[in-house]
């Protein structure tokens, strides 16, 4: 290859190259770099940094304290009970889902898309009054519900239904472009040699689809977790009874106790920030994977 | 036999993507699916893997019929294009995987695994996930993984698809050399005629789900029975011939090839023929021919690929380039010749230079249609004729022209210039048959009566009206069927009357039809029969619904202007085929049989 023979002429020859002149590219990839972690910073990590710091102004022993109460105890019992139901059933129906639409053609098969979409759409308090309505004392079932000594609406039972519409749509909405993308050959191929329904999703799909999976439901278990909304009109804010984290957090603050509010706030936000950590490291292990 | 398939269809929204195939294969036979994308042959794969249901049809592999039996219970062997191996497994667990679903011991599977290792020639790679291998590689796992369970057929779905040409064929030699060594019967779905020519016992081609013709692939390729199989299987030149009592000719030149069938003194078919590029000499003067002088021609455009070099060469005589059924009509008729090294260094060509051309070889297709001639009292109204959505639905499925003619009909004409050559179209109307009648005085043998805006049909009736013609009107209606997707049925006609000897013939008619139209046409029909008049029976069935068409078979001119009238001038009408054969030399020639 006959070069540029000098220094000079070799830099000249470098410049007049298209996409040489990096240095205005440069300043501004910078500069949009610099204007959305200031962003982010005012809008997101300065709020965290002000839970911790102000459940821990008067010190980790005030801190702990917060949690010594009995009525804070139940909420975070409470909290962890609905995401233990919630989480493994709607794990199920989304892998269920996600299978149907995926693999199957089926006359409806839009509308259950749009179906499974749907709790994004409605407002979390929406999707409580439904409940509400429902199994209310004067809702469809209520008397019938007073009759046979249950109650949904104000108890557990309702906490759960409200979470689990509102957590429905995320593992399903993570797998189905997945499992769509993956495509069949491989159960096909497994079927050909013999393999059943179960042998087939247990040692191929399920391993396959893994990540997303594992992806779909630490998204679920935060909203599970921190949902307000629809659990605050289902509950009836029944302290220490029906009383979830984020409901919990609210009855605190509004009777002045900062410090026991924003240590189940931390407590709450620490949470998500460990989910969010898991959640990398599964992206991570999934992109190495592939 | 292995594998036999019996009438299977297969339906997409009511379309049929496989249309009644039928096909027997035999022990350790090597038997390739070759058609084009969307043919139906990935599709008749499945079907025989069990992945895909049909809907009407049986299966049957060894003797059994596996038509309702699962994926999973046939035992077959299955591999795909994209390999689909388990791609969190090592390729050990890959090839042990149906051997485990079958409870096999550790120690067998082990043993297993490492004699199919040897046979892909994959040794020691046991422990590799497939990202580590490559697309040959992979592809080999795949092989090994559908042959573990020792199955009694081995399906492979374009499985060289995704690999360069030289893992390709080397890859095609181990396929062929397993296949061989196991003695499985085996089935590979292509759409590349090369890797059908270097693997297949038998090649099937498929176009439009049906299953056009079976064969060796060198009968197929030096003697294809239809103009899909012929422009599909390597490069073909298409010709259109004249056939008359004395022998075939091609333009003004005859030919030395032998024709479909007999044709009487005094009348002349035009017949399509197959000119392959590598059948084409050249040389410098008409003199130097070695074969059969067919025209002069112009060297337009020269290709060197290597082994062989590629000319397009255009024809000078205008009633010869007449003759040449290229892709854009007359205007366009390039004929394709491919010359060795050795006749490339006898006679150097450059571009523009003029040479005579020869036909070593011409193979005459047994088809009737060959092309179309619209004819209408003036040359705007065949224009307008030859747009008709069936004629250019028609034309262009079978790669053909239509040529525009004006017809001033007198009584009689004496010693036509212009014959009628073709298919003769004529629009539907209360004169079609006195038209009818004339055109097939003069020449025509195959007349077209289209209605307006006649849709595609999806039922053809085939009747004919007396046996010498069962033999052109089946064949006619076979060539029909395979350029459109339309259900053909077979209308048997029984005089009234009271039972007796007049409806034993008719009966038997309608077997012997259905019979002859499967085994020399491969044309799968149905029959009804009906009890009447014959034209007011055809009327009544062609009204029955929506998109119909006949194709009618007659021995008689004298009675067609008057016989047909009424079929042939209804309102909206459908559309006519009218086959004419003069019975005699049929006669004769079945009777020497």
């Amino acid at each position: 290859m006959a070069g540029p023979a000098n220094h000079t002429e070799l830099s000249a020859e470098l410049s007049s190259r298209p996409g040489h002149n990096t240095w205005t590219s440069t300043v501004v990839r910078w500069l949009l770099i610099t204007v959305s972690l200031v962003f982010l910073g005012a809008l997101l990590a300065a709020p965290l940094a002000a839970v911790f710091s102000v459940a821990l102004e008067k010190g980790w022993e005030a801190y702990f304290g917060a949690f010594a109460d009995p009525d804070t105890r139940a909420a975070i019992r409470l909290t962890l009970i609905t995401a233990a139901v919630v989480v493994p059933l709607n794990t199920l129906f989304g892998i269920t889902a996600a299978w149907c639409i995926a693999k199957f053609e089926f006359k409806g098969k839009s509308f259950l898309i749009t179906l499974i979409d749907l709790p994004l759409a409605v407002s979390p308090v929406v999707s409580g009054l439904i409940y509400v309505l429902l199994f209310g004392l004067n809702g469809w079932f209520g008397a019938w519900l007073q009759d046979h000594d249950i109650s949904i609406v104000y108890a557990l039972p309702g906490i759960i239904l409200a979470t689990m519409f509102v957590t429905f749509p995320y593992v399903a909405r993570e797998l189905i472009p997945l499992m769509q993308q993956l495509g069949n050959d491989e159960e096909e191929a497994a079927i050909t040699l013999g393999a059943g329904g179960w042998l087939t999703f247990f040692r191929v799909t399920l391993p396959r689809i893994r990540w997303g999976l594992v992806y779909g439901v630490i998204l679920c278990n935060a909203r599970a977790m921190g949902e307000f909304g629809a659990v605050s009109v289902v509950s009836g804010n029944i302290r220490g009874l029906t009383t979830t984290m984020p409901l919990h957090i609210e009855i605190l603050y509004n009777e002045y106790n900062f410090v026991g509010a924003f240590a189940v706030a931390s407590m709450l936000s620490l949470l998500a920030v460990v989910t969010l950590i898991i959640k990398t490291l599964v992206e991570r292990s999934g992109y190495r994977r592939r | 036999m292995s594998i036999a398939l019996d009438q299977v269809t297969k339906r997409y929204q009511e379309q049929p993507v496989v249309n009644d195939v039928s096909i027997e294969i035999g022990e350790g036979e090597f038997f390739v699916l070759l058609g084009p994308s969307g043919s139906g042959k990935s599709t008749l794969l499945r079907a025989i893997a069990g992945l895909t249901g049909i809907d009407h049809g049986r299966i049957s592999l060894h003797g059994r019929d596996v038509t309702h039996v699962r994926a999973r219970d046939r035992g077959v062997g299955l591999v795909f294009q994209n390999y689909a191996l388990f791609r969190h497994m090592t390729v050990a667990d890959n090839i042990e995987f149906a051997l485990r679903v079958r409870r096999m011991r550790a120690a067998d599977r082990r043993a297993r695994r490492k004699e199919l290792l040897k046979l892909v020639a994959l040794e020691g790679m046991d422990e590799r996930l497939p990202g580590q291998l490559s697309g040959g590689q992979q592809q080999r796992v795949a092989v090994a993984r559908a042959l573990a369970h020792k199955p009694q057929v081995l399906l492979l779905d374009e499985p060289f698809g995704a690999l360069d040409a030289k893992i390709r064929e080397e890859l095609r030699r181990t396929i062929r050399s397993v296949q061989r060594e196991l003695g499985i019967a085996t089935v590979l779905v292509t759409h590349d005629q090369e890797e059908a020519f270097a693997l297949a016992d038998t090649i099937g081609v498929m176009n439009h789900g049906r299953l056009l013709e079976v064969g060796n692939p060198n009968d197929l390729y030096t003697q294809p029975a239809t103009r899909f199989v012929a422009t599909f299987l390597g490069a073909a030149n298409l010709l259109l011939a004249r056939q008359s009592a004395d022998g075939i000719r091609f333009g003004a030149t005859p030919v030395n090839a032998e024709g479909p069938e007999r044709v009487p003194a005094g009348r002349e078919h035009e017949v399509v023929a197959v000119l392959r590029p590598e059948e084409v000499e050249i040389a410098g003067a008409r003199e130097h021919l070695s074969s059969n002088y067919i025209a002069k021609g112009a060297v337009e455009e020269i290709v060197f690929t290597g082994a062989l070099e590629r000319l397009r060469v255009r024809l000078l005589d205008e009633p010869s380039a007449a003759m040449l059924l290229g892709p854009g009509g007359a205007n366009d008729a390039r004929l394709e010749v491919t010359r060795t090294q050795p006749e490339r260094r006898d006679l150097p060509l450059q571009t523009g230079a003029q040479v005579a051309l020869g036909a070593r070889r011409l193979h005459v297709l047994p088809t009737p249609l060959s092309s179309f001639l619209a004819c209408a009292p003036t040359e705007a109204a065949a224009a307008a004729l030859a747009n008709e959505p069936l004629l250019a639905q028609l034309s262009t499925n079978m790669k053909t022209r239509v040529v525009l003619r004006s017809i001033a009909q007198g009584p009689e004409v004496t010693g036509s210039p212009l014959p009628f050559t073709g298919v003769a179209a004529i629009s539907a109307g209360p004169d079609a048959a006195k038209t009818v009648e004339w055109l097939l005085r003069n020449g025509a043998n195959e007349v077209l009566v289209l209605p307006r805006n006649a849709p595609s049909p999806t039922r053809v009736f085939i009747h004919w009206t007396h046996e010498a013609a069962r033999r052109a009107t089946l064949a006619v209606s076979a060539s029909l069927l395979r350029h459109v997707s339309a259900e053909a049925i077979y209308l048997g006609i029984v005089p009234e009357g009271p039972p007796g000897a007049g409806h034993a013939a008719p009966m038997r008619a309608l077997l012997d039809a259905r019979s002859e139209a499967q085994s020399s046409h491969g044309l799968e029909m149905r029959t009804e029969l009906a009890i009447g008049e014959t034209v007011s029976e055809l009327t009544r069935t062609l009204s029955s619904g929506a998109a119909q068409m006949l194709v009618l078979g007659i021995t008689d001119i004298e009675h067609a202007g008057t016989a047909y009238r009424s079929l042939l001038a209804a309102q909206p009408g459908w559309p006519v085929l009218l086959v004419y054969r003069s019975g005699e030399p049929q006669l004769r020639a079945e009777a020497a049989a």
